[in-house]
Order: C-alpha cells, then structure tokens, then sequence
C-alpha cells in the first residue's frame, strides 16, 4: 500500500521522461498532474484507512534486500509520518499546478519533480536507516537539476551552494547512521534495532550532534541555513514550493524521527540548550528577513524563523509540544507553498519582486486584487493571526514548553511579533500604496493563477478554526515518542510545579 | 419562542459574518456589474437580523438567569480548549449595543461613502468587527478573548488600511497593526503563563481560582502586568496609543465604531481580568497609573489638536484611563457603565462632527466656524452628545463617573480629584472643540454649509436621541441611584467641575474675547501638547530605531560572517571561491561528480570497520587477499 506512494511517482517519472520529443507541454503537464492527483487520492485513502488510536507504525511492509549490508526494503507508517506524506503530496500536486504551461523542456522538468517526490515519500516512510539515507539522497539530483536548468540569474551558483550543503548534510547524516550501527553492534540498520540503543551517554550525545548538524543544514538551522536564501530566491516558483515545503520538512522530520526517536537519552539532556538554539533561530531568522529589498527573499528567510519553532517544540519533550512541532510542519509547508505560489505569480505579471517597485498591487482594476488578498492571508498566517493554520500550531508549541522552558518560549513569542514586522513591511509596500498607473499594464490574473493558491487559503482557514483535523493524526504517536524518554518525563513532571510556582 | 432566542443567541456573531462572506460576491475584481453597494445592503440586513435577535433575546433574558453553554474546540495531548459561552443580560444587552451601533455606522456609510469603490471591503471588514467583537463578550473565556483581539488587530490593520493609496494611511495602518499586535503579544505571554497556574481559561474559572489562589507575588505580578498590556493596546493606553490617533486616516464611519465600542474590547476583557489583577498590588496600581496618566495626558493633548477627529480620539484615550483607573480601584461596575454611556456619547459626537467634516470638506478646526446656524441638528447632536460624555447632570456621563467617583470617595480621595481635573479638562476640551465649529466666524470653508441626506442625519440624531435615553435605560434596569443613598458632595463637586471646564471654555472659543488662534504662554508646552508629548519621535528613536539597528546587524553579520565563513571553509578550501560562483557551465558536471565520489570515499572510509564485519564483505576481503 504504501509503496505506491513511492513508485507510482517515479515509474510516472521514467514514463514522462522517455515520451516522444512531439507531446506538447500541455499534455506532459496534465500527464504529471494526473500521476501526482492519484498518488494524492491514495494518500487521503490512507489517511482515512489510518488507526488514529494506534500510536506505533501502521501499513508496514518488508521485502529482504541486501541482508548482507542490513540493507532491507522496509517501509511503515505513524501519525508523524502520516502527515507529512500527505503534505508532499498534496504539495507535489500544487507544485504541478503552480508551474507554468510554458515550461522548457517539459519532460525533464516534471519526470524530476515526480522523482523527488516519490523519494521524499520514500524518504518519510523508510523503517530502514539505509533506506532512508537513499532515498535522502535521491531527491539531492534532481533538485540540483531543477534548480540549475529553470531558475534565476545565478541559478549556477545557487545550485552548486545548495548542492554542497546538503552533500554535507548526507556525508554527516550517513556518518551518524553507521557509527550508531557500528556501536551498537546491531545486526541490521532497521529503525527498531536501532530505537533500543543502549550506548554510554557521551557517545550518543555525539552521535546526536552530528545527526542535528545534518539535518539541521537541511531544515535549515541558523548558522547552516545561508544555502536557502540563494537558493530560494533563485529557484523558480514551482521549485521553491517544493524546497520550502517539503524538502525543509525532511530536515525537520529527520530531526524528530532520528535525533529524538533514536537518542532519547541524549536529547533529553541537550533540550535546554536545542531550545536556546530554537529561539536564537526564531530571532536571527526574523531580524534577517527585515533588511532584504525582495519579496522572495523575505519569505525565504521567515522559513529559516518557522524552523525554529519545530526544534523548540520537539526540545520541549512535551507531547502537547511535540504534537505543536509536527503541525507546524504542515502549517509552514501550506504557508510556504502560498506565500511562493503568489510571490511567483506577482513576479511573472509584474515582473519584479523588489519593494521599491512595487506598489499598490490591492488596486481592483489595475492592479491584482484576488492576487494581493491572497497574500495578506498567507503572511497574517505566516505571522501567527488567530483563525489560521499558523496559530494554532504555534500556540500549542507555546503552551507545550512553556513550562519547561519559559525564558526560550517568550522569546519565540517575541519572535512571532517580528513576523509580524516584517510582513507588514512586506505587504505594505507590496499590496498597499498607490498604483503607478502609468506602467501599470500587467496581465490579466487567470484562474489558474489563483486555484493554487485558493485551495491553500481554503486549507489554511479550515485548519486554523477546526484545528482538530492537524493534530488529531499525531497525538498518539507523538504521545508514544515522548514515553520513550522515561527519565525526562518523570523530571518534567516532578519540576514543572517547581518551575511555576516557586519561582 | 423566548426560550429558543436564548439557546441560539450564539447565533448573533454568525449573522453579520455571513455578511462579510457575501460581501466577498461584490469586490470590484468579483462582480463588476452591480457595483459594489449591495455589499453595503446585504451587511445592513444581516446586522439588523442581528440585533433583533440580540434585542428579543435581552427582554427575554431580564427575568431570567444567564445560560452557559459550552462546545469543544480542541482537545490534544493534556490541553482541552472548550469554548464556553455565557449568556446573560449583560452579555446580550453588550451585543446589542454593538450591533445597534454597527447599524448605524452601516447606514451612516451609505451617506458617507456615497462616491466609493471599496463598499464591499468596507462593510465586510465592519461585519468582521461586529461579528468579533460580539463574539468576544459572548465568549467566556481568556484563551478565546486573546484569539479575538489578536484577529481583531488584523481587522485594525485592513479596515484603516480601506484607503490605501494614502500614504498616511499606509503609515497608519502598519502603526495601528504593530502597536496592537505588542499588546497582544504581552497578552500571549500571559495567557501562556497564566494556565499552568490555574490550569483554566475560563474567566469564572479565573475568579474562582483567584480566590484562593497562593502563588509567587513576583510571578504573579509579571503574569499581571503581561494580561495588562492587551488590553492597553486595545484602549490606546500610553504608551501604546499612539495607533488611534493615525487611525483617524481611516474612513469616519468606521471611527464611529472604533472610538466608541471597538477600543472598549480591551476594557471588557481588563473588566473580566479584574480578579487576576487584583493578586498583585503593583499590577493594581500600575493599571490605575496607566489610566491616570492617559487621562490626564489624553484630555491634554485634546485641547491641543486642531483636527477634529484627533482631538476626540484622544478623549476616547483619556475615557479608556478613567476606566483602567476604576479597574485598578476594583469598581469594575462603574468601569462597565462608563464603557456603555462613553459609546453611545462618542459615537453620536463623532457622528455630527462627521456630518461637518463631509460637506465642509475640512476637518481643520482652524478653517471651520460659525456654523450653528447653518447646521442646528448637527450642532444640538453634538452638544448632547458633549452633554453625555462629561459629568454633568442628568445624562449617562455623569451617572457613570459619580459611581465611580462615590466608590473612591471614601478610600483614596487623591483619586476623586484626579476625577474632577480629567472631568473638567474634558469638558473644556470638547467645547473648545463646539466653539471652534459652530460659534465664531463664518470662515471660507463654512459658507456654503447645509444639513447632510438623511442617511447622514438619521443615524446621527438617533444616536443623539439614545443618549438622552440612557438615564431612562439605567432607571429601568436599577443602575441609578436614589436620592436617598447619592452621595451629594461628590455630585455637587463632579457638576461644578463640568461647569467649570465648559464656561472657562465658552469664555476662550465661544465668547469673542480672546484673540483666536488661542496660544499658551509658553510654546514649547503648546508643543509637547500638540505633538502628542512627542511620542512618534520617542517610539523611532527607541523600539523603531533599535529593531532596525539589529536588522542592519543581523543583516550584516548574515551576509559577511555566516555566509562568507561558510562559503570560507567550506568552499574555497574544497574547489577555490570564485570560480565556484560563475560555475554554471560544464564545470559544474565536474563538481558534481567530485562531491559525489568524495561522498561514497567518506561513505566507505565511515564504514569501513562495519562493513569489514558484515559476511559478504568479509569473504570479499578474503577472497582479494587470497587468505
């Protein structure tokens, strides 16, 4: 059942990429939506098949592969995973749909987008740490790829930097993999031989530092993350929402699943000082997207701010955090997703993304009206309004280390205020002002332009006032991770009233 | 039926956000052919279904105890948000003066914006507020009151933003947007700090636990002072008010709103605090000198401004004090009656000096004059509304203040002082403001003046004619006190200060005496005055000028040190920087395949020692050494 999820997308991509030189782009396009809109079905048909009572991993499925290297194809599913393969998805969908129907060298374009997206679905459901880092690395080509051939002005450099980090990222995340194999001594590299891991504490607190380095270049973490702004801004529209709201999440996913899943011990006794890096994060990554003259830019960098409250909530070992921190993940990618779409719709009809251009695009007649309101939703839910997927994700991260760590978590709060700073910036100057009617002849917005971004608005506000339909998927399961670190919870619960009430 | 008016009186917030919904259909990039009035239309129906029910449902409730209804919102992990509800008298009768004042300020547009494109933002953020603030008196919670205000904010930030091709507009809409929003987030801090306490949200939950709550006075006074700051953005308290006074960019109906129910949202939910203020006494005297300061400066800078719509916005501001200063006395009934006597007063003050502004095309105070016979009905709303806002016999301002002042009569007298400056300051303030549009000359701007259509007129005498009713609406509900227990000294001496502040006043602007424009002796006082005590200034050279310090900073630091270390170390020891940034021709394929089998090297190199134990490696090994 699963495995689907994974091949029909890249068997779609083998079959786009060998099709005749005389298709037209439109029909590559429809070919790719339609592969992706049925690997999008089958996942809402998991969604609705998947046991919310049940904490551990669903669907799972084994076929021996290379026993020798304790290599096996073994794939699974829990509420973490869940969600997030729903987001890639759902995402890869929107993507399709974003790209333009004018694209050069369709095949290529989406036989990639199709193969990253069956190995990032690979990537989250893998039960086998060599899986995993496969299908981590599948994905690293065909981005290089996307971002070399359609994006910017500096496309180059842009995708030899982020080809680079995340090399490194694999080299480190591969390197932490065999040495905890190697240490433990574990016949296979399966997750669950690997989740009992009994090493002294000094070992797993540096087998733990190399794993939150790597992916922490991938989520990205402050000080990895300046591969992102380059690489997002150059990137084309479509590509960015894949980076931004998948890709990020594989970092992020990495974070919780290995670094908290396989190091409980270690993690329990780093949190104060990953929840300090959480809010440092928060802070760098919303003072750094104030400065910048493009929109793109500023997006980009309120990404880096968004990841931080994913560690924040999965430092706080709280499961109301954890549970926080999981639906951030789906929030920020649907914000992203939004917030790219109508960032490159923008750029395509007015054809300039700086601040100082742009003006008074919320014009009803001149300007683009649908355009620009869409925009202010997507920010005010990237700034954490109420009503708003963003919120609710954020409050419960909030409410879940706030207990634990008060300082950390009000500054994060003060984090979200300079969202908001830097959003008004943003939409002021964008949306708000007055409209040079002189050059403004832009073309017409198409409902094309504007489904995309619809269904998103439409998720964003119908997750942000019924709230229960994000978190409901990964309560048990991140319940369940949480009650792996037996040591921290029984000191949680014992210091909590002591934290609020005496001090 | 009565009983089915209160079981769905959840209902009044649904009506008006169908409203906005609707409102949708005529944005000018939706629907061209209609334009956009049906907008307007649509909103005013939906709001009138809305107070109707509000009103039928409030004459059912009066003989009645309040309902509680709850629903669940989000239950995870240990954290249960249900939604409770209550609905009593004072939360309907609170619905119904908003929706009844939305209904006016919905007609009042329809006069007011009679040549604009945005009707359909306009009313669809009108119904935004309507169905949020009715929402928030309905709802009985502290969590619930945050997400209202916060989303509230937002509608802060589009409503004043209605004309945004003003650049003082755009200006004030961001201002408007981030000073609430720092309010808000204090409030987020204490709403967050606040549950591990009490483990509720609940604000009976709040007051029951308050009761016997034993807890760190230093926590508990920073929990205070955090809840504090919301409601001081809300009320444009110092020094968050400066957002009201750029608020007035926006369009007049709106302000009707604004100044008279939508900034007493933060009144209402510092009213519902109350219990949890009052654990701390430094939160308690910090409200009452917020409040005091606010008064005394907003009544100040009033006298001060020469626009129309400042100057009343900053009584608003000085009001909001008089009500932070009878939460901080714990007279929080006082506080709620001064909340409702204010609205209807302000709004029917901010409708007739709209009524001018309109069709004398000023709102320069300077450039107005002599229009009391031209514009009687605008004129005698206005004095009732003066009439209702101060202290002064036998209108609702004066009830609500003597209440006020009777509760502190006996405990801190230094306080009913302050009660008669503030009163009397106000007093002079707005019939400065009377003198200098109706009394005087006929200047340039006032000769051609006549009465506005009725969609103008009628909302603005109606309000006037409630003001005049609420002593009868107090009487009917036992809110006025009989002769017997009134507390004489303090009424003679809050109507002498009233009389007072308006004759000194009639001398200086009605009466032709004193050489206008009046001056204080001593300019730079008259300047701190009039530059609202210079605050723009402070805030950019305090909050403003250090976060875009720290932005240029972090700017800095992220381009030459984070990314030029990285690009450092990493990049220039590996292939030598500058060609790396132009490589994006076939040398690239190089690097790639560079990093690659750097990769799978580092791979091997890592695993060496495992795979050398894994069996087939193993016989590998042995069958290449030959051993």
């Amino acid at each position: 059942m699963l495995s689907l999820l994974i091949w029909l997308p890249i068997l779609g991509a083998a079959i786009i990429g060998f099709l005749p030189a005389s298709v037209p782009t439109r029909q590559i396009r429809n070919g790719a939506l339609t592969i992706s809109g049925v690997a999008l079905l089958w996942t809402i048909w998991l969604l609705l098949r998947f046991d919310l009572s049940e904490a551990g991993f669903q669907f799972r499925e084994y076929l021996p592969w290379i026993e020798t290297l304790g290599l096996n194809y073994e794939l699974a599913m829990d509420g973490l995973a869940l969600v997030l393969v729903v987001l890639n998805s759902l995402l890869t969908w929107i993507t399709l749909l974003s790209s333009s129907k004018q694209t050069e060298r369709p095949r290529l374009f989406y036989s990639m987008i199709l193969l990253v997206s069956g190995g990032v679905a690979g990537a989250f459901l893998a039960q086998n740490l060599l899986l995993f880092f496969l299908f981590y690395e599948l994905e690293l080509v065909p981005f290089y790829l996307l971002i070399s051939i359609w994006g910017g002005a500096k496309r180059g450099y842009a995708a030899i930097k982020f080809l680079i980090y995340t090399a490194m990222s694999g080299a480190l995340i591969l390197a932490g993999f065999l040495g905890l194999i190697w240490l433990t001594g574990a016949a296979d590299f399966s997750y669950q031989s690997a989740m009992g891991q009994t090493l002294p504490i000094g070992l797993q607190t540096l087998l733990l530092g190399v794993l939150l380095v790597g992916f922490g270049i991938k989520m990205p973490l402050v000080p990895f993350h300046t591969w992102l702004p380059d690489t997002y801004v150059e990137s084309s529209a479509p590509i960015t929402i894949l980076l931004g709201g998948v890709l990020a999440k594989l970092g992020a996913y990495g974070v919780i699943r290995f670094g908290l899943g396989l190091f409980p011990e270690a993690w329990s006794n780093l949190s104060p000082v990953l929840a300090t890096w959480a809010a440092v994060s928060i802070l760098y990554g919303a003072m750094a997207a104030i400065r910048p003259k493009d929109i793109k830019r500023m997006v980009a960098y309120s990404s880096i701010g968004h990841m931080g409250y994913i560690l924040l909530g999965a430092a706080a070992l709280t499961p109301l955090a954890l549970v926080g921190a999981i639906s951030q993940m789906v929030a920020h990618g649907l914000i992203l997703a939004i917030l790219f779409h109508l960032v490159g719709v923008i750029e395509q009809k007015v054809g300039s993304r700086e601040l100082d251009v742009l003006n008074g695009l919320l014009n009803p007649i001149r300007g683009l009206a649908s355009i620009s309101s869409l925009l202010i939703l997507g920010a005010m839910a990237s700034a954490g309004i109420p009503g708003l997927a963003g919120f609710i994700a954020e409050f419960l991260i909030f409410q879940g280390s706030y207990s634990v760590f008060p300082i950390q978590t009000l500054m994060a709060v003060v984090g979200t205020g300079l969202t908001a700073v830097y959003f008004v910036i943003l939409l002021n100057r964008t949306c708000f002002g007055k409209l040079d009617t002189a050059t403004a002849y832009y073309p017409r917005v198409v409902f094309e332009d504007r489904f995309p971004a619809l269904i998103l608005a439409g998720l964003i506000v119908f997750l942000g006032v019924q709230p229960t339909w994000l978190v409901r998927w990964t309560e048990a399961s991140s319940s369940a991770m949480i009650a792996t670190v037996p040591i921290a919870a029984e000191q949680r619960l014992a210091a909590t009233p002591s934290i609020t009430l005496t001090d | 039926m009565s009983q089915w008016l209160i079981q769905s009186a959840w209902l009044i917030p649904c009506y008006p956000l169908i409203g906005m919904l609707l409102s949708i259909i005529w944005f000018p990039a939706i629907t061209r052919r209609t334009g956009p009035r049906p907008a307007g239309y649509v909103n005013a129906i939906t709001t009138f279904i809305a107070f109707l029910h509000g009103l039928l449902a409030l004459f059912a409730l009066l003989n009645q105890p309040p309902l509680y209804l709850s629903v669940s919102w989000l239950q995870v992990a240990d954290l249960n948000l249900v939604l409770p509800l209550e609905i009593s008298a004072l939360t309907i009768g609170a619905t119904v003066l908003i929706t009844g004042l939305n209904l006016l300020a919905q007609i009042y547009g329809v006069g007011y914006l009679e040549m604009d494109w945005g009707w359909a933002r306009f009313y669809s953020m009108l119904a935004f507020f309507e169905a949020g603030m009715c929402a928030l008196v309905l709802f009985n919670s502290l969590f619930f009151s945050y997400l209202i205000l916060e989303i509230l904010t937002l509608g802060t930030y589009l409503l004043i933003g209605i004309w945004f091709n003003q650049s003082l507009v755009v200006t004030g809409a961001r201002d408007a947007f981030l000073t609430k929003r720092v309010g808000d987030l204090f409030l987020l801090m204490g709403v967050l700090a606040i549950y591990p306490l009490a483990h509720t949200w609940d604000y009976d939950g709040l007051a029951r636990w308050a009761e016997t709550a034993e807890v760190n006075p230093a926590l508990i006074t920073l929990v205070g002072l955090a809840l504090l700051a919301g409601p001081m953005g809300k009320c444009a308290q110092f020094p968050l008010h400066l957002w009201l006074d750029e608020a007035m960019e926006g369009p007049l109906p709106s302000t009707i709103l604004r100044n008279s129910v939508v900034v007493a949202t933060g009144a209402w939910v510092l009213v519902k605090l109350q219990p949890v203020l009052a654990l701390s006494p430094v939160v308690l005297a910090t409200t009452i000198a917020i409040g005091a300061v606010t008064a005394i400066g907003g009544t100040l800078i009033a006298i001060a401004q020469i626009d129309v719509k400042r100057s009343l916005s900053y009584l608003v501001s000085a009001y909001m004090g008089i009500v932070f200063i009878a939460v901080g006395s714990q007279q929080t009934e006082a506080g709620l009656l001064l909340v409702l006597t204010h609205a209807l007063a302000m709004a029917a003050l901010v409708a007739s000096c709209g009524s001018i502004v309109l069709n004398n095309i000023t709102q320069d105070l300077t450039q107005l004059g002599g229009l009391w016979s031209r514009r009687p009905i605008t004129g005698l709303s206005f004095v009732i509304g003066a009439l209702g806002l101060i202290a002064l016999p036998p209108l609702g301002g004066f009830w609500a203040i003597l209440k006020l002042a009777d509760g502190l009569w006996a405990t801190r007298p230094a306080l009913v002082g302050l009660l008669l400056v503030i009163n009397a300051l106000t007093a002079f303030s707005i019939t400065r403001t009377f003198g200098l549009i109706f009394a005087g000359d006929v200047k340039p701007m006032t000769v051609r003046s006549p009465e506005n259509l009725w969609a103008i007129t009628l909302p603005m005498t109606i309000l006037a004619g409630l003001v005049l009713h609420v002593p009868m609406i107090l009487q009917s509900v036992d809110l006025l006190p009989d002769w017997a227990t009134l507390n004489k000294d303090v009424a003679l001496l809050l109507t002498w200060s009233s009389i007072f502040g308006v004759s000194l006043s009639a001398v200086l602007y009605i009466g032709n005496v004193v050489k206008k424009p009046i001056q204080l002796p001593w300019k730079p006082l008259q300047d701190l005055f009039a530059y609202d005590f210079y605050t723009p200034t402070l805030y950019r050279s305090s909050v403003v000028g250090s976060v875009d310090i720290v932005s240029r900073i972090t700017d800095w630091i992220d381009r030459y040190i984070v990314d030029g270390l990285v690009n450092l170390v990493g990049i220039t020891s590996l292939f030598g920087g500058e060609a790396l940034k132009y490589g994006n021709s076939g040398q690239t394929q190089s690097y790639v395949l560079t990093i690659a089998i750097g990769l799978i090297l580092t791979a091997l190199w890592m695993s060496w020692s495992f795979l050398s134990h894994l069996t087939l490696t193993a016989q590998l090994i042995s069958y290449i050494t030959g051993s």
